[in-house]
């Protein structure tokens, strides 16, 4: 009897605890209490539906533009047309609970219409879970310029659900190669950020290189050797003129733009080695920067301006190092995880390096947390490189090889996801990411 | 006689006197008795009244002896006149004799003598008798004294015998009533124990049920949460949920959140793409509100 008893009242006390948990918990607000953790990576569902007033299928199609640039994101999967039941052109035709059965949770909605001899459109985001209307602009257009507008709206949709700033309107440069040698034929690109619209900025027979954007976005500084030798050019894009910034003997390559825009960071080879040096701009004043016996290149700056990133193999293989810009201008090693890392990309907030590592037999894109030093690996090809980062962090663009020939592709900063981009230039190499144009 | 009687009453007047003041009542009766009425009865009559002023704890108001007080001391005196009457004859029967002559004075003289023995013979056995009458008086004084005595203290031992047979009941009531409550309080106790074991397995159970509840809820949120890239580990959002009973989310609202506007709109979009939220398997563990917090760890 007693230890029964005694059992009893331990339990019977649990018993009461328990019982003014749940009181406790009752009179106020919520009575059950619930802990989130974890959610899912998963692309979210979105039905981007055919705008009104447009053709479907066409070039200047507006939500095919949207739906593309928001999958190319990795954050979303747009519906597939052949599974919309209807077509809403504005918020009061959506019926949300066709959407829910389709299983989206967001759907963009719009519509092109003339205004004067120009076009305006109309587009609204809604919640289809909530039924709330997140999204209602009305975006002024032209029949040129339909692209350029959707690449618009998928930046305020994508900013309004990921919470970044959407980079669909900005450009990326690459290098294509065309033919077999000797009559090759080097192109240098400026596309938009999904692959559309590519113009070319510069035509050579001979090698054209490292294309850098400028932090303004206006100018690309790269490298060509359409005098036989390498030399480091500066471009305005906007009007194509470009200005010869480095020739000395010896190989000159790797320009990377300081963040005020005012040097250029060079791999040159002038003192018998190749080694890292700063080039003022205005004045030309050119700066040594490492005097190491060892290959030290590809630069990439710091955003606070202060110091550099570069590769060199002085630990006998390829590695990252730091090098402050002052006097001492000592260096010290960044990356230690893998046998070989190279090519430092700079993330947008400056916390973070895309490079290149040897990872598992293959050389990928990795990105590496400056501050714990933790390096994850982006990608799972045999031989990716020169990787960039989107101006807004999301987004790794980097080349990769399919099929024997160059190809472009993104990555999640994150890892979630790559996707490839699809492109009928041939052989295309070295893409750079345009920064944000105007000021964030 | 009269000397026999204040003889008689002093004493017992005084005696009883402090007494019978409370009891005055009492004695005014006795008094307005004849004269010939024989005072012993007053005083057997005041030892009756004694015994109960010992026994009664409470006593009569004592403002009504008081006032019959000086009807007592008028009370005594009443016997005198009737010692009167035998004097007079006394004194015809002297004059009678004085007119019969001188003659007749050695008769008369003799016949006196005779009368006086007589009436001294009388007198004795009057006396006599009186004091027969006394002592059997006192005799069944004593024996009533007794009698009375006795059956007051049979009134005593019979009260105190019912006194102690009824301690002695109220003992054994009070004992029973004891243990009745103590039984009671050990059935409460047992039935409380067993009804705090029920409780303590219901709960038990409940709090099975609740957690099997309360995880699928969990995991049905947390499929359907899609985490925007600015959730990250430090964020902290509540949402008050109200669910109708077949699980369906039929409002949301934002508590306290430090996340920015994709993450506010990632939960509650979380929410109501899980509705209708699953049900507990007992029915009674189902909550209307519900308190989610979102706090993702990286």
């Amino acid at each position: 009897m007693q230890p029964t008893l005694a059992t009893l009242k331990s339990r019977a006390v649990a018993a009461l605890i328990a019982l003014v948990f749940l009181l406790v918990a009752a009179p106020g607000h919520a009575q059950l209490r619930l802990d989130i953790t974890q959610g899912v990576r998963d692309a979210v569902p979105i039905a981007v539906v055919p705008f009104g007033g447009q053709a479907e299928g066409g070039a200047n199609d507006i939500a095919a533009v949207v739906a593309n640039d928001l999958r190319m994101s990795g954050r979303f999967a747009p519906l597939e047309r052949r599974d919309m039941v209807s077509r809403p052109t504005s918020g009061a035709e959506i019926r949300v609970e066709d959407w829910r059965l389709l299983k989206s949770d967001f759907i963009v909605v719009g519509r092109v219409e003339p205004d004067g001899d120009r076009l305006a459109v109309t587009f609204e985001l809604h919640n289809v879970r909530t039924g709330a209307s997140l999204l209602a602009q009305r975006l002024p257009s032209t029949e040129k310029g339909l692209r350029a507008t959707a690449h618009r709206i998928a930046d305020l949709v994508f900013e309004r659900l990921t919470g970044i700033p959407g980079a669909f309107s900005t450009r990326i440069a690459y290098v294509a190669v065309d033919g077999k040698p000797p009559a090759q034929r080097y192109r240098l690109i400026v596309a938009d950020a999904d692959g559309f619209s590519p113009r070319t900025v510069l035509e050579s027979r001979e090698p054209i290189m490292s294309p850098a954007w400028s932090p303004d976005g206006q100018k690309l500084a790269y490298v060509s050797f359409e005098s036989k030798v390498s030399a480091v050019y500066v471009q305005q894009l906007a009007t194509g003129q470009r200005s010869r910034v480095s020739a000395r003997a010896g190989i000159n390559g790797a320009p990377a733009w300081s963040p005020d825009g005012r040097k250029l960071a060079l791999t040159l080879s002038r003192d018998g080695n190749l080694d890292i040096y700063t080039l003022d701009l205005a004045t030309q004043t050119l700066t040594r920067v490492t005097s190491d016996e060892a290959i030290d290149t590809e630069a990439e700056w710091s955003k606070d301006g202060q110091s550099l990133y570069f590769t060199s193999d002085r630990a006998g293989n390829a590695q990252v190092y730091q090098v402050r810009l002052d006097e001492a201008r000592r260096a010290e090693r960044v990356t230690f995880t893998n046998g070989y890392n190279a090519r430092p990309r700079s993330s947008p907030d400056g916390k973070q390096l895309a490079l290149v590592t040897l990872d598992r037999g293959g050389y990928r894109i990795g990105v590496m947390d400056l501050a714990s030093r933790n390096l994850r690996v982006l990608t799972n090809a045999r031989q990716d490189e020169s990787p960039s980062f989107a101006p807004n962090g999301a987004l790794v663009i980097y080349a990769t090889r399919e099929g024997g020939r160059g190809a472009l592709a993104f990555a999640s900063s994150d890892g979630a996801f790559q996707q490839r981009l699809s492109s009928d230039q041939g052989d295309v190499r070295d893409p750079a990411w345009q920064p944000f144009t105007t000021p964030r | 006689m009269p000397g026999f009687f204040k003889e008689h009453l002093r004493p017992l007047a005084g005696s009883a006197g402090l007494h019978l003041l409370l009891v005055g009542a009492l004695v005014l009766a006795a008094l307005r008795w004849t004269s010939q009425q024989p005072p012993v009865e007053l005083a057997i009559q005041g030892y009756v009244v004694d015994g109960p002023v010992k026994v009664r704890p409470l006593p009569e108001p004592r403002e009504a002896p008081a006032e019959q007080a000086p009807q007592q001391v008028e009370a005594v005196k009443p016997p005198e006149p009737a010692v009167e009457p035998p004097e007079d004859r006394r004194a015809e029967e002297a004059a009678a004799a004085e007119r019969a002559a001188a003659q007749r004075r050695e008769q008369q003289l003799a016949q006196e003598r005779a009368t006086q023995q007589r009436e001294a013979q009388v007198a004795r056995e009057k006396a006599a008798a009186e004091q027969r009458r006394a002592k059997e008086a006192e005799r069944k004084r004593a024996e009533e004294a007794a009698a009375k005595r006795k059956a007051t203290e049979e009134a005593e031992r019979k009260k105190a015998e019912t006194a102690e047979a009824k301690r002695k009941a109220d003992e054994k009531a009070q004992a029973e009533r004891e243990a009745k409550v103590r039984a009671e309080r050990e059935a409460d106790l047992q039935r409380r124990l067993a009804a705090e074991e029920e409780e303590g397995a219901a709960a038990a159970a409940r709090a099975g049920v609740m957690d099997e509840y309360r995880l699928m809820l969990v995991q049905t949120i947390e499929r359907n949460w899609s985490r925007p890239p600015s959730a990250r580990a430090g964020l902290e959002c509540t949402l008050y949920v109200t669910q109708a009973p077949g699980g369906s989310v039929v409002d949301v609202k934002l508590g306290t959140c430090n996340g920015d506007q994709a993450v506010r709109e990632s939960i509650t979009t979380a929410v109501y793409k899980s509705s209708p939220l699953p049900a507990p398997r007992d029915p009674r563990a189902f909550e209307r509100r519900l308190e989610i917090v979102f706090r993702p760890t990286e």
